[in-house]
């Protein structure tokens, strides 16, 4: 009982402050108004004095107040009702106490006058007022409390039902139940086993690729084409990151060049050169390529931390070189560079984003087929081998030194590319567009998808930067987002969404490797056996 | 060919890798020297008193990126992780400080006859509020760091805790943007401090001001310091602290708590770095939520440049980067804009050329 207490205040104490935390970064609000949005429940008369923006807000506390209760309620052992209510009841009193202080507290400061906003930005006045339901501060403060104590209770019930329904059974068994009679079929696995199947997969997915952007309008294809470049840059952070090893968080350099490159030279301004954008995009790619090898040289003897940061200090070297007034009459400086021209095709100039959309599709194709040929290569072992071990690599007869270099200046070609779609698609370049949040971003997005996995990139750029356009109220949230489903991605699932086979079992290595269920005597051996026998097989595909 | 004294005979091989160092390092040199005759001999732009000015701002922003430096330098030495977010937990620090001035500066005491804030009736007890404060939560939210983001992944890769690092980085400093704004706030410093106020020294043709903010900086940067120091060298604590550094599965054989010594070296190195963002606050004013990004990665340059896990070299390696980027812009003759690029190009040089730093040990290959 006493461990349960402990538990359930622990639970309460936590939930409070992540409570607070999203009032004070105001994120009740903007919440309540996506709920509102996607409920389609924005207007309507009050209901006991509460608005359908307030309803909304309420229901996003609803849900934090039912977590809270059923994770108070949750103990080692089973438990019994009467103690699952007891760990609800004091996860949410303890919860309710501090959100109801808070709440009384940002309803004295409002009564008193100080203007809140000063100190908490987030915190503007409508804000605070739909916090405060329009209530008194005690009120406020009271209403917060038994709010958190009932949905506390209902979540501890909530909990309990669940544990004394079903035994402890994962999502993924359950997902097996349901698609069993299809997966038992014999017809169903002989079609799973040929190589066909996926080639039919692959080509309806093309065609929907391609067919979907005559359906949408110009926003959505504008947003499609983002995310192809980062899927560009993905791919390319991914050969350097994912399948070398080698952590580079100044990749936004390369795209900076390939940017600056199509800008200076196609553009009329500071150079008024305006060669056509056919010309450039070979000359964007050797020019990043080139900078990537000229990267690659200094650092060929750092790894993991020290690379980071000297990256991330050439990053930053080029972001503020460009935005410098020194080199204003080359490169633009803090204004960037307009007009930068659009390709053309049989004399006629495509710039809608629906034709670009194309371009950049046909572009990521052409990369995912040239990083798919490289990963199975022997440059791409050579890889591989190099994230493994250095020493051993170098021992097995692999140059470091040129498989280092190649890695750097392939994934900066690819960056080059990006740049130079993403400089004459927004015919505009300058040194915002190239901050380090770009690098973590594209960062990010591999790691979240799957490092050294190509399925895993896109899913990747799919959920990092399509997701949010979805979303648009959450924008100001995003990044906040973005560094805490890194740390979150590295604590539970630090092979991604969507893992390669060799890094999954990499990462999980210390853990039991399942034996196979058609060979229950086979070892773990065996089965990272198998796993190196399917690779050689692709490979022979 | 050589011969060695055990007579087996060696070949001395030139790698690609050393002819680049070599080239990049005669055309640095070379330019450096080049630079520094002309605009000391031939044509002197600068007084004395200029340069003398250069060199005291230096030498206290330096010491704000010592005292941030020693927090990398002791988690490094501990878990060999560049803690990517100390200089948040600095940015932490510093709005804690600034917090603490604000709330003095609204309550109204009699002094003396007169109705003054708080904070000018009472400014040493203002300030020592304030670093306490500061220190707290900067503390705290390093153990809470170590805690949340670093402790569940011990053992893995060591790409992982890496990105789990940038990753809590963003997280603060999105946290500090939507919390308390992307305004740049100033310290509301007490009257005795005042920022512009100082001591006149007279150099040369004019005067050069050595202002007491600077002074309190230098000098509360060097108490800390010391007692660091004796604290690492001498106490228990820091006994236990050394051995964990120099092997973690003997250390906790000999009975030690390795957990818990990783946990206060992140409480340690997190109360620095708050001290360091009260200082910077006290004496450079703007804090946003952006401040401990560049002094963060200043700072580690400063324990690169003075050998990572080195107590002194990360202090030496601050006040060294610190003097050197007030007076670079001068002696390169390229705008103060580009003064940061003076920071990361050192680091870039001294990685290329001496990874262990200036007083750094001789570090294995994995380490680096």
């Amino acid at each position: 009982m006493k461990i349960q207490i402990r538990h359930a205040l622990t639970t309460g104490i936590v939930s409070a402050i992540v409570l607070i935390f999203l009032v004070l970064i105001g994120f009740h609000a903007t919440a309540a108004d996506l709920i509102g949005s996607l409920l389609d429940f924005r207007t309507g008369a009050p209901v006991f004095g509460l608005t359908p923006l307030m309803i909304n807000m309420l229901l996003l506390f609803t849900i934090i107040g039912i977590w809270n209760g059923a994770r108070g309620a949750k103990c080692h052992e089973p438990d019994s009702l009467s103690k699952s209510l007891v760990g609800g009841l004091v996860a949410g009193i303890t919860a309710g106490v501090l959100f109801g202080l808070l709440a009384y507290i940002i309803g004295l400061l409002n009564e008193m006058g100080v203007r809140i906003t000063l100190y908490l930005a987030s915190l503007i006045p409508a804000s605070v007022r739909l916090f405060l339901l329009n209530l008194e501060p005690v009120q406020a403060g009271i209403f917060y409390l038994v709010f958190l104590m009932i949905t506390g209770l209902i979540g501890a019930l909530f909990a309990y039902s669940i544990r004394s329904t079903s035994s402890k059974r994962s999502v993924k068994d359950l997902w097996g139940d349901v698609t069993a009679p299809v997966t038992r079929q014999p017809a169903y696995r002989t079609a799973m086993a040929s190589r066909y199947t996926k080639l039919v997969f692959y080509a309806i997915l093309l065609i929907i690729v391609f067919l979907l952007p005559l359906r949408l309008g110009q926003y959505w294809n504008y947003t499609i084409g983002t995310v192809g470049i980062y899927v560009l840059l993905g791919l390319g952070l991914n050969i350097v990151v994912g399948l070398a090893g080698l952590l580079d968080l100044g990749y936004v350099a390369f795209f900076a060049i390939g940017a600056y490159t199509a800008a200076l030279l196609t553009a009329p301004q500071p150079h008024n050169l305006q060669w056509g954008f056919w010309t450039v995009v070979p000359i964007g790619l050797v020019l990043a390529a080139f900078s990537g090898i000229l990267l690659g040289i200094p650092v060929l003897r750092m790894r993991g931390d020290y690379l980071a940061i000297v990256t991330l200090g050439f990053g930053e070297i080029i972001r503020i070189l460009s935005r410098s007034d020194m080199l204003a009459s080359f490169s633009g400086g803090p204004r960037g560079v307009t007009n930068v021209a659009g390709p053309t095709l049989f004399g006629q100039r495509f710039n809608s984003p629906e034709a670009f959309v194309y371009l950049i599709l046909l572009s990521c194709l052409l990369i995912i087929f040239v990083t798919n040929r490289l990963k199975n290569s022997r440059v791409g072992r050579a890889w591989i081998a190099m994230r493994e071990d250095e020493v051993v690599a170098q021992a097995s007869g692999i140059n470091i030194l040129t498989h280092k270099l190649l890695a750097f200046a392939i994934g900066a070609a690819f960056a080059g590319l990006g740049g130079v779609l993403f400089a004459s698609r927004n015919a505009f370049t300058g040194p915002e567009d190239f901050s380090l949040m770009v690098s973590i971003n594209v960062l990010a997005l591999v790691i979240v998808g799957g490092m050294g996995s190509i399925p895993g990139v896109i899913a990747g750029a799919f959920v990092l930067k399509g997701l949010p356009e979805v979303l648009r109220q959450l924008d100001v949230y995003r990044v906040l987002f973005f560094g805490g489903l890194l740390v979150i991605m590295m604590i539970i699932r630090p092979e991604g969404i969507i893992p390669s086979t060799r890094r999954k079992l990499e990462l999980k290595e210390d853990q039991e490797i399942e034996p196979d269920p058609a060979h229950p005597e086979s070892t773990s051996v065996e089965v990272a056996d198998n796993v190196v026998q399917s690779d050689l097989q692709g490979q022979e595909k | 060919m050589e011969t060695t004294v055990s007579g087996r005979t060696t070949r001395k091989t030139f790698s690609a890798y050393k002819i680049i160092q070599t080239i990049i390092g005669i055309l640095f040199g070379g330019y450096l020297v080049w630079r520094l005759i002309s605009i000391f001999i031939l044509n002197p732009v600068y007084g004395a008193d200029t340069w003398m000015r250069f060199t005291i701002s230096g030498l206290v922003l330096g010491s704000v990126y010592a005292l941030v430096a020693i927090g990398y330098t002791l988690v490094y030495g501990i878990l060999f992780m560049i803690n990517f977010a100390h200089g948040d937990v600095m940015m932490i620090g510093a709005f804690g400080g600034y917090f603490v001035f604000e709330a003095l500066d609204t309550i109204e005491v009699n002094s003396g006859g007169q109705v003054m804030p708080f904070l000018d009736a009472n400014p040493i007890l203002s300030v020592i509020l304030a670093f306490i404060i500061g220190i707290g939560v900067a503390s705290a939210s390093g153990y809470y760091l170590e805690r949340l983001a670093y402790r569940p992944l011990r053992g893995a890769p060591r790409l992982v805790p890496l990105i789990s690092a940038i990753g809590a980085s963003i997280f603060l400093q999105n946290a500090a943007q939507l919390l308390f704004g992307s305004q740049r706030r100033d310290y509301d410093n007490p009257a005795v401090l005042n920022r512009n106020a100082g001591i006149n020294i007279p150099v040369g043709d004019g005067t050069v001001v050595l202002t007491y903010t600077g002074i309190f900086t230098i000098v509360l940067t060097i108490i800390i310091l010391v007692s660091l120091y004796m604290f690492v060298q001498r106490t228990r604590f820091g006994r236990a602290m050394r051995a964990v550094a120099e092997n973690k599965p003997v250390a906790a054989l000999m009975g030690i708590d390795v957990d818990a010594v990783i946990s206060r070296t992140f409480i340690i190195s997190g109360a620095l770095a708050g001290a360091a963002g009260v200082m910077w606050g006290i004496h450079l004013a703007l804090v946003y939520y952006f401040v401990g990004f560049l002094p963060g990665i200043k700072a580690f340059t400063a324990a690169v440049l003075g050998g990572i896990g080195n107590l002194p070299g990360a202090m030496l390696g601050g006040l060294f980067l610190g003097v050197v980027e007030a007076l670079g812009p001068a002696i390169l003759g390229i705008s103060f804009q580009l003064k940061d690029v003076i920071a990361f190009g050192i680091l870039v040089l001294i990685l290329i050329f001496r990874p262990t730093g200036i007083l750094g040990e001789v570090l294995s290959e994995d380490k680096v």
